[in-house]
C-alpha cells in the first residue's frame, strides 16, 4: 500500500479571478423539458427559480426525500424506473451508486471539458479513473477546526497548530476546569468523520485497480490516528458524543466542549443550533501531524450532483448540474442559504461570499469564513477513493469503537477486526477485494 | 350437504383475494428472492444470479445478525416478565376496584399503547438524553454522576423500557377482559367456603385467567421478536447498532446495501423462528380449565 507521500505537490492556489464556463455550447433537447431533481438540502427553490430565469424552457421539480433519498434511488434503480434526472449523491456514496449501473457517464456531454474548474480531489472524486465523468462536483466538506474563542480566551489557551499541541491544550483546559471543560469532541459513531482525519493525515483506505480493491483500514497512518485519540478519550479529555444529538448540541451550548472538528458545511449547523453563542466561536485550519509544513486538510461529505441513466433528458440534466456548480449565482445563493461550500476553485474570487455580516461570519464574530476554508481546503490531497461498501464501513467503525470507548479493546484491535468485518462483508456482497 | 356454503366464499372471498395479494403474495416473492446473490464490479450494474441457499448460509454465520437474535433473548427476559407480571397485578387490581376508579384505570393505563412509536420513542429518548433528561438533571444536583442511559450497556434496557411502557396497558386488556369474564357465582361460592380476598386471586381467578395470559404471552413474544420502531427513532439520539433487533437489521441490509436477496432471506429466518416458538407455545390448545 502506498500512503500518499508527505510532500505538498498537490497544493494548489485560490485563483484571484472568477471564471465560469461558456455553458451556452451545451445544447439541450429540443421543447419543453421538466425535469425532476432528487435534493436532500433544503432551501433549494431559490437555485430552481435563478435556473429556470435563466433557461426557460426547462422545468425543474425537487424531490426532497431527506434520509430516504438514496434508498429510493437505489430502489427505482433496481427497478428500471422511478429515478429523478439528477441525484445528489455525496462522494463517499458515489461509487456505491456507480456500481448500480444507475448513473449516466458524462464525458459524451462535455463532462470532461469543465474538468479546469474543479479543484483537483473533487474531480477525482467523480472522475476517479480521470476519463469517464460519473458526477459533477459540488460542494466540498473541507475540514478544520472550529473552536469557543471566548473559553479559549477565558482558560488563556492557544489555538493549537498541531496535535501535540491539541493534546497539551487539551490537558491543559481539563485540569484547569476540573473536568468540566473538554478541548473537543470525538465522533465516536461517525467513520466518515474518521476518514476526514486519516485523510488530512495522509492515509489511505483503498487503492483501486480496474474492479478489483486492496482495502487497509489497519495501516500505521489510521492506527497513529486513532491511537491518539484514544489516548485523549480515556484520560477524558475529549467528549464521545454522536454528531448532531441534542446532547451534543446541548454540550457545545453550555460550554463543556470547548472546538470541534468540523467540516465547512458544519458552519451552517453551528450557527443554527447555538444561536446564544453567537460570535464566540471562530473557524481555524485543522492540526498538523508535523509542525511548519504546509496546510493539510481531508473532506468530510460534501456532494456532488449527477444524471440517471433513466433521464429522458440527460443534456437538460448534465447543463443544470453544470450550472449548479460553476455559475456565480448558484454558488453564492448556495452559500447563503446551505453553508454550502463549493468545489469550483475560482469561488473564492466572488465577492458575495465574504459579507462578513451575513450567516455564516457573522456567527463567527465577523471572521471571513469562507475565506478560511478556502485555505483550508487547498491542503486536501486528490490521492483519496470509496468504495461501493463504504456505508457497512462506516457502521461497522461505530461498532468497533463502542468496544474502545469501554476499554474493551486496544486500537490495533479495533482496527484490525475493522478491516477483517469489512473485508468479509466486501467479499459477501460479491466483491473482489483483498488485504 | 354443502348448503351454504357458496354464500360463505362470496363473503369471505374479497378478503381472502386481498389476503393472498397482499400477504401471501409477497411472502412467496421474499422467499424466491432470497434465493439469488449478486455478483458484482465496481461499474457497472450488479447482476442477480442464483445461489441457492448462499444467502441462508452466510446468514448462520453472520456475526452480527446472529448478535441481533441473541438479543431478542435479552429483550424477552426483560420485556415478557415486567410487562406480563405487571399486566397481571394491574389487571386484578382493577377487578377488585370499583366505580370510577375502573374507567379511569382502564383509560390511564390504556394510553402510553395509543401514543404512536415515533412520538412515545422520542419522548423517552429525550428522557434518557444525559444533558436534555430532566432526570440526569436531578441526579446531577443530587451530585451524583449522570448516567448515559443510552449507552451500549444499558441500552436494551432502555429500549425494553419504552416497548414496556407501551404494551403494558395493552397486555392489560386482555387479561382484565377475561378476568371480567368469569361467572359471579364461582366467587360467591367461594365465599360461602370462606375464601378471603387472595385465596379467591389464588385459586379461582389467576388458574381461569392463565388461557388468557398464554394469548398474551404468545402476541408478546411475537412481538418482542419483531422490536424495529423504538431503537430506529432512538438512533436520532445516539449510538444505536443497526443489529439490535433483527428487524432493523433486515431493513438496514436493504436500505444500506440494497441486497433485497440477503434481506430477504434474513427476513425468512426470522419468521420461521418465531413460527417455530408460536407452535411450540401451542402444542396443547388453549382450553379454559
Amino acid at each position: 500500500m502506498n500512503y500518499w507521500p508527505g510532500s505538498r505537490a498537490h497544493n494548489h492556489h485560490a485563483e484571484d479571478e472568477f471564471k465560469q464556463p461558456d455553458l451556452s455550447k451545451f445544447h439541450v433537447e429540443p421543447g419543453t423539458i421538466n425535469l425532476e431533481v432528487w435534493i436532500w438540502s433544503s432551501g433549494f427553490d431559490k437555485v430552481v427559480s435563478l435556473f429556470e430565469a435563466a433557461y426557460p424552457n426547462i422545468k425543474i421539480k425537487v424531490g426532497n426525500y431527506g434520509n430516504d433519498t438514496y434508498p429510493k434511488a437505489r430502489t427505482a434503480f433496481k427497478a428500471g424506473t422511478g429515478a429523478p434526472d439528477v441525484l445528489q449523491v455525496e462522494y463517499m456514496m458515489l461509487p456505491s451508486f456507480i456500481a448500480t449501473g444507475g448513473l449516466r457517464e458524462l464525458s459524451d456531454l462535455g463532462g470532461g471539458s469543465l474538468q479546469s474548474y474543479y479543484v483537483p480531489w473533487a474531480w477525482r472524486q467523480v472522475s476517479p479513473d480521470s476519463k469517464r465523468v460519473y458526477s459533477v462536483p459540488g460542494d466540498s466538506g473541507a475540514v478544520g477546526l472550529m473552536y469557543n474563542k471566548k473559553i479559549f480566551d477565558q482558560y488563556q489557551i492557544e489555538v493549537p497548530k498541531t496535535w501535540d499541541d491539541y493534546a497539551a491544550v487539551a490537558e491543559k483546559l481539563y485540569k484547569a476546569s476540573n473536568g468540566k471543560v473538554k478541548i473537543g469532541n470525538f465522533t465516536a459513531t461517525n467513520g466518515d468523520w474518521f476518514s476526514g482525519l486519516v485523510w488530512a493525515a495522509g492515509g489511505r483506505f483503498f487503492d483501486v485497480k480496474g474492479d478489483s480493491v486492496k482495502q487497509s483500514l489497519n495501516g500505521p497512518v489510521v492506527e497513529k490516528v486513532l491511537t491518539f485519540w484514544a489516548n485523549l478519550i480515556k484520560k477524558g479529555y475529549v467528549s464521545t458524543y454522536a454528531y448532531m444529538t441534542p446532547d451534543f448540541w446541548n454540550a457545545l451550548g453550555r460550554g463543556e466542549v470547548a472546538s470541534g472538528v468540523e467540516a465547512v458545511w458544519g458552519t451552517g449547523f453551528y450557527s443554527s443550533f447555538l444561536p446564544a453563542e453567537k460570535g464566540d466561536w471562530r473557524v481555524a485550519p485543522l492540526p498538523e501531524w508535523e509542525g511548519n509544513k504546509p496546510l493539510v486538510s481531508g473532506n468530510w461529505g460534501g456532494s456532488s450532483y449527477a444524471v440517471t441513466t433513466q433521464s429522458k433528458y440527460p443534456k437538460a440534466a448534465a447543463l443544470f448540474c453544470y450550472w449548479l456548480n460553476t455559475s456565480k449565482q448558484a454558488i453564492s445563493i448556495y452559500w447563503e442559504t446551505q453553508s454550502a461550500f463549493p468545489t469550483d476553485k475560482y469561488a473564492n474570487a466572488i465577492p458575495e461570499l465574504h459579507k462578513l455580516d451575513q450567516k455564516p461570519a457573522d456567527f463567527y464574530g465577523g471572521q471571513d469564513v469562507f475565506a478560511e476554508y478556502s485555505k483550508i481546503s487547498q491542503g486536501i490531497s486528490p490521492d483519496w477513493t470509496w468504495v461501493p461498501w463504504w456505508s457497512y464501513i462506516s457502521d461497522a467503525f461505530a461498532k468497533r469503537v463502542a468496544a474502545l470507548i469501554s476499554g474493551n479493546a486496544t486500537p490495533k484491535q479495533v482496527l484490525d477486526d475493522w478491516q477483517q468485518d469489512s473485508i468479509e462483508h466486501a467479499k459477501n456482497e460479491g466483491f473482489d477485494v483483498s488485504n | 350437504m354443502r348448503k351454504g356454503y357458496g354464500t360463505t366464499y362470496l363473503l369471505v372471498g374479497p378478503f381472502l383475494m386481498a389476503f393472498a395479494l397482499f400477504y401471501i403474495l409477497p411472502v412467496l416473492s421474499a422467499i424466491y428472492l432470497s434465493l439469488f446473490i449478486k455478483r458484482r464490479s465496481l461499474t457497472g450494474r450488479s447482476v442477480d444470479v442464483f445461489g441457492g441457499f448462499a444467502n441462508y448460509a452466510r446468514a448462520f454465520s453472520d456475526q452480527d445478525f446472529l448478535h441481533s437474535l441473541s438479543n431478542v433473548i435479552s429483550f424477552c427476559a426483560v420485556v415478557i416478565p415486567i410487562s406480563i407480571g405487571a399486566a397481571i397485578i394491574l389487571a386484578l387490581m382493577l377487578d377488585e376496584a370499583s366505580g370510577r376508579i375502573v374507567k379511569a384505570g382502564r383509560t390511564l393505563l390504556m394510553l402510553p399503547y395509543t401514543i404512536p412509536v415515533a412520538i412515545g420513542s422520542l419522548l423517552w429518548g429525550y428522557l434518557y438524553s444525559r444533558n436534555v433528561s430532566p432526570i440526569d438533571f436531578v441526579i446531577d444536583h443530587l451530585h451524583l454522576p449522570k448516567v448515559d442511559f443510552l449507552a451500549p450497556n444499558l441500552l436494551v434496557g432502555a429500549i425494553a423500557n419504552v416497548v414496556i411502557w407501551a404494551w403494558t396497558g395493552y397486555n392489560l386488556v386482555g387479561i382484565y377482559t377475561a378476568l371480567q369474564g368469569i361467572p359471579r357465582d364461582l366467587y360467591e361460592a367461594a365465599k360461602i367456603d370462606g375464601a378471603g380476598r387472595f385465596a379467591v386471586i389464588r385459586h379461582i381467578k389467576l388458574p381461569l385467567v392463565m388461557p388468557a395470559v398464554r394469548v398474551v404471552l404468545l402476541f408478546a413474544v411475537i412481538g418482542t421478536s419483531q422490536i424495529f420502531g423504538e431503537p430506529f427513532i432512538l438512533r436520532s439520539l445516539g449510538y444505536v447498532p443497526e443489529n439490535i433487533t433483527p428487524n432493523l437489521y433486515i431493513y438496514w441490509i436493504a436500505q444500506r446495501d440494497a441486497n433485497y436477496s440477503y434481506s430477504a432471506a434474513l427476513a425468512v429466518i426470522l419468521a420461521v423462528i418465531v413460527f417455530a416458538i408460536t407452535l411450540l407455545m401451542f402444542r396443547r390448545p388453549v382450553k379454559k380449565s
